[in-house]
């Protein structure tokens, strides 16, 4: 196998937009890229013989597994010829949480997990202690509690599992940059490229395995070529590394678990004598099919390796990562910063050498008891220059609870763009100097606030006349603002007034508000604003609004409500101050 | 406050000043004991000197601020003639921070854009809700192009951010719309504003409680009554500028008019009449 490092692909590619790169092999350097392909249904696996694809720059984007992050180059080329990849070979690796559901709990003792299914209150999950009693799940409660009285029962908490599965799916990111939820308790890491970082595919898988048992979860591991056969074994409680190759022999003598089918239909085919992966697989394919439907030969063909399962990543693949491990936990918020320091440099440094600069970025700090933490930032600019993001990094890293210390912390360019002439420490001369400035600002202050322009709209209705947007897009004035009189600040919160007038449709000669009576002096108007109907709701009325000056000089622009209809008192509204 | 006030009014000017006069006297007729002749009595040009020893001080005073403003190399922002000859600067001095109390919301927010626009650059508006309406501010020469608005409800955030704003040299002047503020965050703000070159305009309503600042100078803007006769036309703005403080200069008042596209001055002339309140 030729050797070959990559950024991940970018994320927005049409699926097979661009074709995944070959793993790395064995000898890899430190600090490699995961190729990944982000592909709709095996689309990683879709890399056309002669397709002409120049592969993008090669980084050292992950630094994984190692307490110095050195950074290398990992422009190993070596002698392949470019156009003519192979085939990637793609390993994953499947692990299955059995006790999950208790076992995230903590809790000493025999302990069950129940829900309410219909009218029977049933045991969804034991642990090991519950189990070795004889309680088991499927049981009814009541039976439980007769075969165990000091058992804890804990009601089910579905959104509770769903979020620690999470939580658990952001903590195995520090194994491989895809990783995938499978149901309810399950994982599923594409350990492409990044086993040699662990010592081997076996190294890697006892490594997990060893991690989870230390944070009191029991699990079932198994490396495949395929995502499906490496979920289906761990079902059928197969643990282990499969070469590649072999999928079908080692899953053929398997229970039908590993199908992980409806109940109703797995004991169909148990009562017709089909009792393992193998026998059912050798069915004739059409009749299978027609007696029991396409769910089943999906389901096998996912199993032997023949059908693809797509991963669908928990966080998308980043385009540069790197990350640092930590023999002592980091608590102090100086060791945070330390720490980010050294990360970003890195980092940019990386982004230097591919011409490209970060537009969003994510720091994920892993505590020692497995939480995981995340800030990110984003910038307005492509930038690479650490001083910068440090300080927009500064503002939000209170927002981080280092309880025990974190073990690991990782920095990822979640999303980048090509930045390339920019000579750094150039100094504050010139007009790019200068843009790039405002843009730091720009982004220093929308950290923290909210930070708009206000970029004109084709409406006469004065407060649809200007609309919000980002503060770094470019905004135009229109013709004709200058030369009308409007009013420089307009209320957000229009004030209901009242006013006299001498005719139901004349000029207001007395304003009431609040409980200041004011006379007015001159007054100028009506302009009448017709409502837009096109885009309007129907019963908006028309507004007349009026320039009128105070007895102190004040100058308001007030308004009408409606036409005066007789017999109705006429609604007055402020809507602005006039310069 | 009355440390704080007596702090403010009096020790910079007072100190420098015995400071400078002696340091003069000392470089005009040299050191006594070095002359074997009689020492001749310098001819004492007393106006020449003050005016000297004054501008020295001015130079001591904003000593941070010269570097910035050279850097940038942009003059002071005009306003008209009769008010710009009243300003010891020639104009509305960048590398400062000036303090607008606003006696008619209109008014006020039409002066500061005024000023916002002829500051040049991009120009920030920070408020606790900005109300800015780009139609209106139009009209005094401040394109929606330049403008940005930050939104910074809690008092110590638009603080934070004003400093962050005066600091940024790419930035051409920056407003913000503040109650009460203390002293001592009045003077980290005319600090930023030196160390980034930028012209800061501070907003506040016009209360009798506004305790000093350590802005540059602080104005009372209020409207006029318009000289329009026809109670059916309401004319052109018009403006009760009032110079209650200026370090260096006399305070004043004008009554200004925007009339076809410029700022014009009543009478030409400053009514050097001294402000209502001392302030």
């Amino acid at each position: 196998m030729r050797q070959r490092c990559c950024r991940p692909p970018r994320m927005g590619m049409p699926p097979g937009g661009q074709p995944p790169e070959p793993p790395a092999g064995r000898q890899k350097p430190p600090g490699p890229s995961i190729p990944l392909g982000r592909g709709e249904g095996g689309a990683w696996h879709a890399l056309p013989e002669g397709h002409a694809h120049t592969p993008l720059p090669l980084l050292a984007p992950l630094i994984a597994g190692s307490g110095e992050a050195a950074a290398s180059p990992a422009r190993v080329q070596g002698a392949a010829p470019p156009g003519r990849a192979p085939q990637p070979q793609r390993r994953t690796l499947a692990i299955l949480l059995p006790r999950f559901h208790v076992e995230r709990l903590r809790l000493p003792g025999p302990v069950a997990v129940w829900a309410q299914r219909g009218p029977r209150r049933l045991v969804l999950a034991v642990n090991a202690e519950a189990e070795a009693e004889g309680l088991e799940a499927g049981q009814a409660l009541a039976d439980a509690q007769a075969i165990l009285p000091e058992v804890m029962l804990v009601p089910g908490d579905p959104a509770g599992d769903a979020a620690a599965l999470e939580r658990l799916a952001l903590w195995a990111l520090r194994f491989t940059p895809l990783v995938g939820k499978v149901g309810e308790d399950g994982l599923v890491l594409d350990i492409t490229g990044v086993e040699h970082l662990f010592g081997g595919e076996v190294a890697l898988r006892e490594e997990v395995l060893t991690r989870l048992a230390r944070m009191g979860l029991s699990a079932v591991g198994a490396v495949a070529s395929t995502a499906g056969t490496a979920v289906a074994l761990v079902r059928a409680g197969w643990s282990g590394v499969v070469p590649s190759g072999q999928e079908a022999a080692t899953i053929a003598p398997l229970s039908l678990a590993a199908l992980h089918l409806e109940p109703a239909l797995t004991a169909i085919l148990q009562g017709l004598g089909l009792r393992d992966v193998g026998s059912v697989d050798a069915q004739p394919r059409p009749a299978l099919v027609r007696r029991f439907g396409t769910g089943l030969a999906r389901a096998l063909d996912e199993a032997l390796g023949r059908a693809s399962r797509p991963i669908t990543p928990i966080r998308p693949p980043p385009e540069m990562a790197v990350a640092r491990d930590f023999a002592d936990p980091v608590v102090t918020r100086e060791g945070i910063e330390a720490a980010l320091a050294g990360l970003l440099e890195d980092l940019c440094r990386a982004l230097r050498e591919a011409g490209r600069g970060a537009r969003r970025m994510l720091l994920r700090a892993h505590r020692a008891d497995g939480d995981v933490q995340e800030i990110a930032i984003g910038t307005g600019l492509a930038t690479r220059e650490p001083k910068h993001l440090a300080r927009l990094f500064h503002e939000k890293l209170e927002c981080l609870a280092p309880d025990c210390g974190f073990e690991r912390i990782t920095l990822e360019a979640a999303r980048t763009d090509p930045l390339t002439g920019v000579q750094d420490g150039l100094g504050t001369a010139g007009h790019t100097a200068r843009r790039e400035e405002l843009a730091q600002l720009l982004d220093r202050l929308s950290q923290r606030l909210a930070v708009w322009r206000l970029a004109p709209r084709p409406s006469h209705w004065p407060e649809r006349a200007a609309r919000r947007v980002g503060a770094f897009e470019e905004v135009e004035e229109p013709e004709g603002w200058a030369t009308r009189p409007r009013p420089v600040r307009l209320l957000r919160r229009p004030l209901y007034i009242s006013a006299v007038a001498l005719l139901p449709d004349a000029p207001p000669s007395l304003l009431r508000i609040g409980r200041e009576t004011l006379r007015v002096v001159h007054a100028e108007g009506p302009e009448r604003f017709e409502p837009e109907w096109w885009r309007d709701r129907p019963d908006r009325k028309l507004r007349d609004y009026y320039r009128v000056e105070l007895a102190s000089g004040a100058r308001l622009w007030v308004c009408r409500v409606g036409l005066a209809e007789p017999g109705e008192a006429a609604r007055w509204v402020l809507h602005g101050h006039l310069p | 406050m009355p440390v704080q006030a007596l702090f403010v009014r009096s020790p910079p000017h007072a100190l420098t000043f015995g400071q400078a006069i002696r340091e003069h006297n000392a470089n005009i007729s040299g050191p006594p004991q070095a002359m074997s002749a009689p020492p001749i009595p310098a001819p004492l040009d007393r106006p020449a000197l003050i005016s000297a020893l004054r501008a020295r001080i001015a130079r001591m005073e904003r000593a941070g601020a010269a570097e910035a403003l050279a850097a940038r190399g942009e003059d002071a922002v005009p306003l008209t003639q009769a008010i710009d000859s009243a300003l010891p600067w020639g104009g509305l001095p960048r590398a400062a921070l000036h303090e607008i109390l606003a006696a008619e919301p209109g008014a006020a927010a039409g002066f500061a854009a005024l000023v916002l626009a002829r500051a040049g650059g991009t120009v920030l508006w920070i408020a606790p809700e900005p109300d800015a309406w780009p139609p209106g501010l139009a009209r005094f020469g401040l394109s929606p192009a330049r403008l940005v608005l930050v939104r910074a409800p809690r008092e110590q955030d638009a603080l934070w951010a004003m400093e962050e704003t005066l600091r940024c040299p790419a930035v051409g002047a920056a407003l913000l719309v503040a109650g009460e503020l203390d002293l001592t965050a009045a003077r980290r703000l005319q600090l930023a504003a030196e160390a980034g070159g930028v012209l800061g305009l501070l907003l506040r309503p016009d209360e009798d409680s506004a305790a000093p600042t350590a802005a540059l100078t602080r104005w009372r803007i209020g409207a006029a009554p318009t000289e329009s006769q026809s109670p059916h036309e309401i004319g052109d703005p018009a403006w009760n500028l009032e110079l209650l403080r200026c370090r260096g200069g006399r305070p004043a008042s004008w009554r200004a008019a925007w009339h076809a596209d410029g700022l014009v001055t009543e009478d030409g002339a400053a009514r050097a009449t001294p402000a209502r309140r001392r302030a």
